[in-house]
């Protein structure tokens, strides 16, 4: 097992090989580390963590930002011992991005849960309809955005 | 190739929780499974979102009735990270003794249930006779058996006094011998071993791939714990191991969980024997400032994270938890490929399943190739008269 890596230094490296595609970096505590991307360099930043371990998707949470949709893939990096957070946001009227499934196919059911509460499409996910949802739940309609109201259900 | 479908589930696929599995069949082999979750998402992402961070630590400690106390320290240590707020030792070192006798109970509940699958009923009734000590011990610390609200936003909510501690240890003690037995009658029992050695292969390099967690991917020989790599808690001060066993079969993830009771009562011991003084809780702010934090904690059935999202105020913005057999249930598809059907809730429960998750219903159409969603409803009026 390696010791691990210090957040300053792992973020330098990651700057290294990822340059002006990062378009903020932070350090989110203790091991932890994020970095924000355009749509379509995610899969160029995931590509990167590799060289650290990063292997493993913990989850991918999507958050409803008012106009758009911020989705954050976050790895833990087996030999860096750093969960890192790559970040991209897509507009909410149009939430599309490519799927990550073909490079960590241990993320397909993250996503289709993604695209089932918040109506993200990832473009190339192989797993089909609906994961969390009921059959009968009416399309269009994402229970973890923001102007959806727990209400509706009366 | 004309395969066959049954359908596992929705009830009690392996524990008694809801969950579907398309299986296709070739004969008595599986060649492919679909998994469907979701008969219990409760909305609680939704839900915490709308309420205060002190109201989600009782609403997030009943995301699962057996590793509750995972659920509740993940979510306590995530906001405190938040916060940037640091809890009194001694609260760390009664977090992890909780934590642990949670991991004790919930390994021993699973032990236990697998005796039952094996159609050996006497370890299922020896091993639940033993789980109770650890409930009375859980009792008498935090003031219930399973939901006990012990950790609170800023330390834990109960102290222990010295009659607490030496009931523990005594208990501990017990059971250390009672695990000796077990160990070997898992080691070396033929009902076991015929009906768990080579059963659901899941390799490193697939267990790796599909993100698998927890005992699953330590059955498969990759060494790697939240507890030792990323440690929370008092985890950075105690000694432990990281158990790991490289049969990749359903044994290994069996064995991993009994050598993981001993480890956690080395952990127990260790922890009440040096327990720092003062307080157990510092106050902590009703409103949290702006930010994020994700935290990870290992549930006993593995990686535990919650990432929250705070604009300010007394409610989180954003609350994600993922639980770890989310995570294990393409692994979990992975191991059923290949075998026998009466294999499938062996491979299943070699998991640990908790299904705090959903599922309907999912069609295969080998004739035609195709999947399709349908309702139960318009299925029955399809094909309820007629068979």
């Amino acid at each position: 097992m390696s010791a691990g890596m210090g957040e300053a230094d792992f973020l330098e490296a990651l700057k290294s090989k990822l340059g002006d595609k990062i378009l903020r970096a932070s350090v989110m505590g203790p091991r932890r580390v994020a970095i924000t991307v355009k749509p379509g360099d995610h899969r160029i930043a995931i590509e990167a963590l590799k060289a650290f371990g990063g292997s493993h998707v913990s989850t991918i949470t999507g958050t409803d930002m008012g106009e758009s949709i911020e989705i954050a893939y976050h790895v833990w990096c087996y030999q860096a011992k750093i969960e890192a957070s790559i970040k991209a946001e897509v507009p909410k009227s149009s939430p599309s991005i490519e799927t990550i499934s073909d490079l960590i196919p241990g993320s397909m059911l993250y996503e289709a849960e993604a695209r089932d509460l918040l109506g993200i499409e990832f473009k190339g996910l192989p797993y089909e309809g609906r994961l969390i949802l009921p059959e009968d739940w009416p399309e269009g309609v994402y229970p973890l955005r923001k102007d959806w109201k727990p209400d509706w259900l009366r | 190739m004309t395969t066959t479908d049954l359908i596992i589930g929705p009830q009690h696929p392996a524990l008694h929780e809801p969950e579907r599995f398309v299986l296709k069949l070739d004969g008595e082999y599986v060649v492919d499974v679909v998994p469907r979750i979701g008969y219990v998402h409760r909305g609680i992402e939704k839900a915490a979102e709308l309420r205060s961070y002190i109201q989600d630590v009782y609403l997030i400690e009943r995301i699962c009735g057996i590793c509750n106390v995972a659920h509740s320290l993940v979510y306590v240590q995530t906001v405190e990270a938040l916060q940037g707020f640091e809890i009194p030792p001694r609260a760390a070192y009664l977090r992890t003794v909780v934590h642990e006798l949670n991991r004790i109970h919930s390994h021993l509940l699973l032990l236990g249930v697998v005796g039952e699958l094996f159609g050996f009923d006497t370890l299922f009734m020896y091993l639940w006779r033993d789980r109770e000590l650890v409930m009375d011990v859980v009792e008498s610390i935090t003031g219930n058996r399973l939901i006990s609200a012990f950790n609170v936003l800023g330390g834990v909510a109960r102290d222990v006094g010295p009659s607490q501690i030496s009931e523990a240890k005594r208990a501990m003690e017990y059971l250390r011998r009672r695990m000796k037995f077990y160990k070997k009658v898992f080691a070396e029992d033929p009902t076991v071993e015929k009906r768990s050695k080579g059963v659901g292969i899941l390799k490193p390099s697939s267990a790796l791939s599909l993100c698998a967690v927890g005992p699953v991917i330590r059955g498969s020989g990759i060494k790697t714990d939240v507890r030792a790599d990323d440690p929370y808690a008092a985890y950075g001060e105690i000694p432990f191991n990281v158990i790991t066993y490289d049969t990749n079969d359903s044994w290994a993830r069996f064995m991993v969980r009994v050598d993981e009771v001993f480890e956690s009562i080395g952990i127990i011991e260790y922890a009440l024997d040096r327990l720092p003084d003062g307080p157990i809780r510092a106050r902590f702010p009703r409103r949290v400032r702006e930010g994020e934090a994700f935290g990870r904690v290992e549930a006993p059935r593995g990686e535990l994270v919650d990432h929250i999202i705070s604009k300010g105020g007394d409610k989180p913005y954003r609350f994600k938890c993922r639980t770890p057999t989310l995570a294990n249930i393409l692994a979990a598809c992975e191991m059923m490929r290949g075998g026998q059907i009466a294999d499938v809730p062996v491979s299943l429960s070699s998991i640990d399943p908790c299904f705090a998750c959903e599922d309907r219903l999912a069609i295969i159409d080998v004739s035609k190739g195709e999947r399709y969603s349908a309702r139960i409803r318009d299925l029955m009026a399809k094909y309820g008269a007629s068979r």
